[in-house]
């Protein structure tokens, strides 16, 4: 949760600062990162008060009414056991969005442990961590998480782990490779010149200057992560009935697909929504850390 | 694991199936849903090979002795048969045996085999192979269960003459016939058993009309005809081999995926339809389903009466009371399910049903569990006593329920709750499953049972099958152990007056709906979609398995 705030925080500056920054029209936010970030602004309502936007309780059924195609008492239709679609998608967005920033936060947790320890800990160090990345990287990153999830079973926890331990790797990589490129670059050089020890060169200058970089690849990580996710509650391996989660309604829904398509389209929109705006909202965050840097 | 690669392609094709699923609405009639009877038209075709997509589990052995579940029977009778079978009326007619008697003591029967049949390997089908079966399947080696249970009171089979076996009984089994006519107590080549069960499980040799040619495994298993075959049960519609020259088996678990082929004409016939699917056909010339629901035990929740909370009966009844399923039943299966109030299949026709035992009471839940001194109520609803909450473990093998019965399981859950009842859905492999009911961590749970004849009584509630057999199945899921229950149920399998043992039927299944011990929900459901150019396909009347002798391919 901290780090959405974080990153709303960050958008508000954004918006707050970029006239002062740079007068230009080009570094207003462009039409679709307004969308986006209105997009955001909702599935964080969804998620923090879920009660003030579902129209009815997500779990209520009332089978006479199931298969109910979209109307005005039931926006997104009604599935199969007469629950509202709507209600039960906005009931999703916790579920789903958690194990997406948690997911994110741990891999990125692990990448950036693994990253310091490539790019700071020496030959032989930034050897053996790379070799681990490379074994890591040889399995495809949902296997990795089914492994995990056949180890210690499913559930949405064991998903969230099992996507965040998944992503790990690929952060490592990353940001290695940024640590690499700030190590050798002139200040760094100018700190060691001056005596500095390396806990503070990298507390001081290597982190700081790491880490916008990295926050504009979690946001762009967090749409990836709900995907997985969605795909493994899809396999019926993240969260159980009667919880509303995006792919466990998804893989609910496919089976009535030729009798009521809003079971599928409505789950289905809103992780393409979810991903897209992040990715957009990411995008938006990486141009200004290059127009910054 | 395998499941990876096909997860990632459905996320990113799930765009195209949206924009696709659009277009492909379709209205659905829900009146008239009646099941088609196959009607053969024109002349048998010879030739040709029928692709089969089944979505039942695929099987870990083919030879059904092993464990014995309805994936392996589904199989298993395109290439083995059994002694006798069952006609449309319920009468046991002639298959391998050509004639049968039992001693006046009722404690020995005597079976007659056809003269002049073979085992596809060569070995002459005797009175020896009779009894190397009956010894194959009460060996706890084998590991059987279904086999194992349905010979429990066959002591040992003797060899009259060549043809002539004689079974030797250690009380008189009135369900004898019944247990015979399964597909689990199939009789199979012994020079086949003699490989060891690595060899027999992956191709057993049986008598046949098809012959297990090749079996890849998580794909498919390659049938070819019998040339030789001539043991075709009494109400076959001909004699002699096969039309088909083959049939091939596919495990097609996704139940849109199946259906999909069965519309592009890839293959001929799936088993395990959606109820939407059935609804969908319903009318349209080019396919014919078969509904054919599985004898034995009705589809039903049990109770597990062996642990707190449901060995309290106010407990168990106010579950049963609490739970509303028939708006769902006939939301969910789109009127191709009938309620069912009795522990035994519509079908069997000693079935007795009892409607009154099962009218939702919410009230009368509420009061039963006060009563039960389930008073307290957590911060979410849920009754407490003692600092215990009222929680209901509800393992779920996503292999046995159809995702209609999964969503039915999701409002008894929504409607138990309204009683302060929380109910734990876990959806589990069939493997994950076992092992929760063998851990007895459970207190509901949905298992399906298929016997011919209401024997299967016996199997489910006689207190002998709390110990488990030797596959470690134990199949008094509600751990039913009431001496009463028990008698009649020995009764009516001993006795050899028809009438008797109607009535004690009867008392047992009243004894068993009035003790709260079960929720049934509707007949097993079975059927099979077929393409309108595959003729003379049924579905046997002993365990609605499908037979494919008679069928034939037309163009």
């Amino acid at each position: 949760m901290s780090e959405l705030e974080l990153r709303q925080t960050t958008i508000d500056a954004e918006v707050a600062h970029a006239p002062r920054r740079r007068a230009r029209a080009a570094r207003l936010p462009r039409a679709g990162t307004i969308v986006a970030g209105a997009f955001v602004l909702f599935l964080l309502a969804a998620t923090i008060v879920p009660g003030l936007l579902e129209t009815q309780d997500p779990n209520q059924i009332s089978p006479g009414e199931a298969f109910e195609s979209p109307s005005l008492a039931h926006w997104f239709g009604t599935d199969e056991s007469g629950r509202d679609v709507y209600s039960r998608v906005v009931a999703g967005t916790g579920t789903s969005l958690l194990i997406g920033v948690t997911a994110t936060f741990i891999g990125l947790a692990l990448g950036l442990v693994l990253g310091v320890l490539a790019g700071f800990g020496g030959r032989v160090v930034d050897y053996g961590v790379n070799r681990l990345v490379e074994v890591l990287f040889a399995f495809p990153g949902l296997l990795l998480a089914l492994l995990v999830i056949v180890v210690y079973g499913p559930g949405p926890v064991t998903a969230t782990i099992a996507v965040g331990l998944s992503t790990a790797p690929g952060y490592a990589r990353i940001i290695r490779g940024q640590f690499v490129a700030i190590r050798s670059s002139q200040y760094v050089e100018a700190a060691r010149v001056l005596g500095h020890s390396r806990g503070r060169v990298i507390a001081r200058h290597v982190l700081p200057n790491a880490l916008i970089p990295i926050f504009v690849l979690a946001t762009l990580g967090v749409g990836q992560a709900i995907v997985w996710a969605a795909a493994l509650s899809y396999l019926g391996l993240g969260a159980q009935p009667p919880a509303a989660e995006w792919g466990a309604m998804l893989a609910a829904g496919r089976t009535y697909l030729s009798v009521a398509w809003w079971m599928t389209v409505f789950p289905g929109l809103m992780i393409v929504g979810t991903t897209i705006s992040t990715t957009v909202l990411g995008r938006a965050l990486a141009r200004r850390g290059r127009g910054d840097a | 694991m395998r499941a990876a690669p096909v997860t990632a392609t459905t996320t990113k094709r799930r765009a195209g199936i949206i924009a696709g699923a659009v277009a492909l609405v379709t209205t659905i009639t829900l009146a008239g849903c009646q099941a088609a009877e196959p009607e053969a038209s024109g002349d048998p075709v010879e030739g040709g090979t029928l692709v089969y997509a089944s979505g039942d589990a695929e099987p870990t052995c083919l030879d059904p002795h092993v464990g014995g579940n309805y994936p392996q029977a589904l199989i298993a009778g395109q290439f083995l048969e059994s002694l006798v079978s069952r006609d449309e009326s319920g009468e046991i007619i002639p298959w391998l045996a050509e004639s049968w008697e039992p001693a006046d003591d009722q404690l020995a029967w005597e079976f007659t085999l056809r003269e002049g049949i073979e085992f596809t390997d060569g070995t002459p089908l005797d009175a020896e192979a009779v009894k190397v079966n009956v010894e194959h399947l009460k060996d706890p080696a084998t590991q059987s269960s279904t086999g194992y249970l349905a010979m429990g009171k066959v002591e040992s089979v003797e060899v009259v003459s060549d043809r002539v076996a004689r079974f030797v009984l250690s009380a008189p089994d009135s369900a004898l016939l019944e247990s015979l006519a399964q597909p689990w107590t199939a009789i199979q080549s012994p020079a086949g058993i003699a490989r060891g069960m690595d060899a027999n499980c992956q191709a057993p040799v049986g008598t046949g009309p098809f012959i297990v040619d090749e079996w890849v495994k998580q794909d498919h298993v390659s049938l070819v005809r019998n040339d030789d075959y001539a043991s075709a049960p009494a109400d076959a519609a001909h004699t002699g081999p096969a039309y088909l020259e083959g049939i091939e088996w596919r495990f097609v678990p996704d139940s849109s995926t199946r259906y999909a082929a069965l519309q592009g004409g890839q293959v001929d016939v799936i088993d395990n339809p959606q109820p939407d699917t059935i609804a969908a056909t319903e009318g349209d010339d080019a396919f014919t389903w078969i509904d054919a629901p599985r004898p034995g035990a009705s589809n039903r929740i049990e109770l597990n009466s062996g642990q707190a909370p449901f060995d309290d009966e106010r407990v168990r009844e106010a579950f049963i009371r609490a739970v509303a399923v028939n708006d769902g039943i006939d939301s969910l299966f789109f009127g191709t399910a009938e309620r069912s109030y009795s522990p035994l299949s519509s079908v069997e026709p000693l079935a007795h049903s009892d409607e009154t035992l099962f009218e939702t009471d919410v009230d009368a839940a509420n009061t039963l569990l006060d009563e039960a001194g389930w008073t307290e109520r957590d911060s979410d609803g849920t009754r407490m006593k003692d600092g215990a909450r009222l929680t209901l473990r509800f393992p779920v093998s996503t292999n046995q329920s159809i995702p209609a019965e999964q969503s039915l399981f999701e409002q008894v859950q929504a409607t138990a709750k309204e009683a302060g009842f929380e109910v734990v859905i876990s959806l589990l492999d069939l493997s994950s499953w076992y092992g929760a009911l063998f851990a007895h961590e459970y207190e509901i749970v949905s298992a399906p049972y298929t016997k011919v004849g209401p024997d299967v009584l016996r199997i489910l509630y006689h207190s002998d099958s709390i110990t488990p057999a030797p596959s470690g199945y134990f199949a008094n899921l509600a751990q039913l152990d009431d001496p009463e229950v028990d008698a009649l149920l020995t009764g009516a399998a001993s006795t050899s007056d028809p009438a008797e043992r109607a009535a004690l039927y009867e008392q047992a299944q009243q004894l068993i709906l009035g003790g709260h011990y079960l929720l049934p929900l509707y007949d097993q459901q079975n059927s099979f979609l077929l393409s309108a150019n595959l003729q003379g396909a049924r579905a046997m009347p002993t365990v609605s398995t499908p037979s494919f002798s008679d069928a034939w391919l037309i163009d």
